[in-house]
This record gives structure tokens, sequence and C-alpha cells, in this order.
């Protein structure tokens, strides 16, 4: 696994040679943007649950057969496990983001995962729609564009306004979900 | 790679749990610590060169080492104050564990080096070299910090 320094380590060390001046500035910023970082870490951890139902919920509106008998949210143990899944991309996504580098996503939750669902008889389709609701409500919370109350509090770098260029490092992460499952 | 914040998404990771307030404050912790790390490691790449040829002459100087592993050693010293740099920014000992410490031991004494001679240069530059008059108070101490985790691993 590895993070933003790390990375510039492993390339650094590809080559031979020390991290000098111009390799520092991508990391000057990202330790610059460290409490937006967390902050933006702590819009998905706060509201894992609400993030992941409502997708589910919204991939199943678009569906309604989904739930009937013979769909693939039926029974409930198969909704539940759709939940789940949902809660552990999201989950793998804080971590990517935290660290600012997505190899602990590929290696830990995205390797191997269409080739399970396919095994499991999911269908990539639908999962794929529920991944797209939680990038767009996650990008919505970080940037405080979405309806309705608050969704977290911004404890470190204030306003969701700032953390524009996080939300969209974060929906990159969503992207490479939706890649792995397409 | 073993860095602050790997160490803690590992640990999240095998709970299976979301990052915790404890582990945002240790990541915080670190990024306050990041500033002098990096302006470390961006001097010290700079002086790379320069810090080498210093402590292996220093070395060598006393005439108890033989001159023709001169060239071996001036490689070696290089390559291991790079991973320092590269431990300098990542903020753990992770480089210089897995690519500088592990079986390097051996390696230099199959070679037939002494590792006491490695041990004095680092030495020579934690102890002789004007450190801070290239960086700050701040950074040198990140710095001796790695140094002297490198010489005790030789030792």
């Amino acid at each position: 696994m590895l993070d933003a320094f790390s990375r510039t380590v492993v390339s650094a060390d590809a080559k031979g040679a020390a991290i000098g001046s111009e390799d520092l500035a991508d990391l000057r910023k990202y330790v610059a943007d460290a409490n937006k970082r967390i902050d933006a870490t702590l819009a998905i951890t706060q509201n894992v649950s609400c993030i992941a139902a409502d997708a589910v919920a919204g991939m199943v509106c678009e569906n309604t057969g989904l739930t009937q008998p013979g769909g693939h949210c039926y029974p409930t143990r198969r909704m539940a496990a759709c939940l789940r899944d949902g809660e552990i991309i999201l989950r793998y996504v804080s971590y990517a983001l935290l660290a600012g580098d997505p190899s602990v996503l590929q290696d830990r939750c995205l390797n191997g995962l269409k080739e399970t669902y396919l095994a499991l008889g999911v269908p990539t389709s639908n999962a794929i729609r529920a991944i797209e609701i939680m990038k767009i409500a996650t990008v919505a919370i970080m940037t405080e564009t979405n309806t309705g109350r608050k969704m977290f509090k911004g404890i470190n770098s204030g306003s969701g306004a700032q953390c524009q260029d996080i939300a969209a490092e974060a929906a990159s992460y969503f992207d490479l979900v939706i890649e792995a499952l397409s | 790679m073993k860095s602050a914040v790997t160490t803690v998404v590992s640990a999240a990771d095998a709970a299976g749990r979301f990052p915790s307030m404890s582990d945002f404050e240790s990541v915080k912790g670190s990024f306050d610590r990041a500033k002098a790390r990096l302006e470390a490691a961006e001097k010290l790449a700079s002086c790379l060169d320069k810090f080498t040829n210093l402590a292996v002459d220093a070395v060598y100087q006393n005439g108890s080492y033989e001159q023709a592993n001169k060239d071996k050693c001036v490689r070696d010293i290089h390559h291991y104050l790079r991973l320092i740099n590269y431990c300098l920014v990542t903020g753990g000992t992770g480089p210089l564990d897995e690519w500088g410490i592990s079986g390097m031991r051996e390696i230099i004494r199959i070679q037939l080096l002494p590792t006491a001679a490695y041990i004095e240069a680092f030495i020579f530059i934690r102890d002789e070299i004007q450190i801070n008059d290239v960086m700050s108070q701040q950074a040198e101490t990140e710095f001796k910090g790695l140094l002297d985790y490198l010489i005790n691993a030789l030792a």
C-alpha cells in the first residue's frame, strides 16, 4: 500500500535519484491541504450509512423489479449484502482519499471484484449505477452543494466550498471502481 | 510502504472500520512535522554529493582502509543518503528498512567491506559536518534521527 509520499519515493527509486525541489512541490500541496483532506474524509465517514442506503434505494427505485421475487435484491438478505458492499466500497474510497493514492483501493478492494460479482451473479450494471449515485452524493456532501441540511462539520478547514479539488479527487476514486466493474 | 498514513490505514482495514478520530489525529500529527521533513529532504538532495565526498575522504584519510574500495564506499554512502532522503519524505523508516537494511549488512560483509567504515562515515556526517549551515534546526533533528537509526542498524 502506498500513499502520496511513498508513491513519490517509489518513482524516484526507479530512477535512482534523490527527491529534490521539483518533486516536493506536489507533496507540499498535499501537506498544505491536509486539513481539507481530513474534512473531506470525515464527510464520508460521518455519512456512510446515509450515502450507501440512498444509493441502493435509488438503484432499486430505478429498477423496481429488483426487489420483486426473482429480482436480484430479493429476498432481503441479498438487499442487505448490497448495502454492506456499498459501505465497504465507501470505506476503501475513504482510505484512498486519506492516503492521497488509489493503491489501497486497487489492491484490497477492486482486485478481483468484477470476477467475484460475476461468479455470484450480481448484475454489474446495477452495481455501477449504485456507485454512480454514491459518487454524486459524496461530492455533494463534501462541497456542501447537497439540498437539505449540512451533512458534515468541517472541523479543520471550515467551508466545504474549499474542498472542490479534494471532492474531484474522491470522484476519481469512484470512477476507478466503476471502471473496474465495467 | 510504511508511513504515517499507511500505518493508520492498515490498522483500520485490519479491523474493518472507517478511519476514526484518533486516526485523523495521528495523521495530522505527522503532517505537522512534514514541513521540517520535506525541508530536510530538499536540502539533503542538494548536498548529497558533497556530504558523501566529505565523509568518504574523512574515513579514508587515516589510511586504515584499502584505497581500492573507495569507489564502492562512495557508491554505498550515496545510496544510503538517498534512502534517508526517501525516509524524510515518507515520514517513516520504510525505505531504509526495505531497501537499505534488510540484507544489506550481509552484502557488505560478503564483499569484504568493513561495516565499521560505513558507521564511521555516518558518524562523521552526523557530528562533524556543519549541517545547520544548510538546513534549519528542526530539519537537522529529523535528518540526524534517521542517521542514528541507520548507524544503530549497521552496528
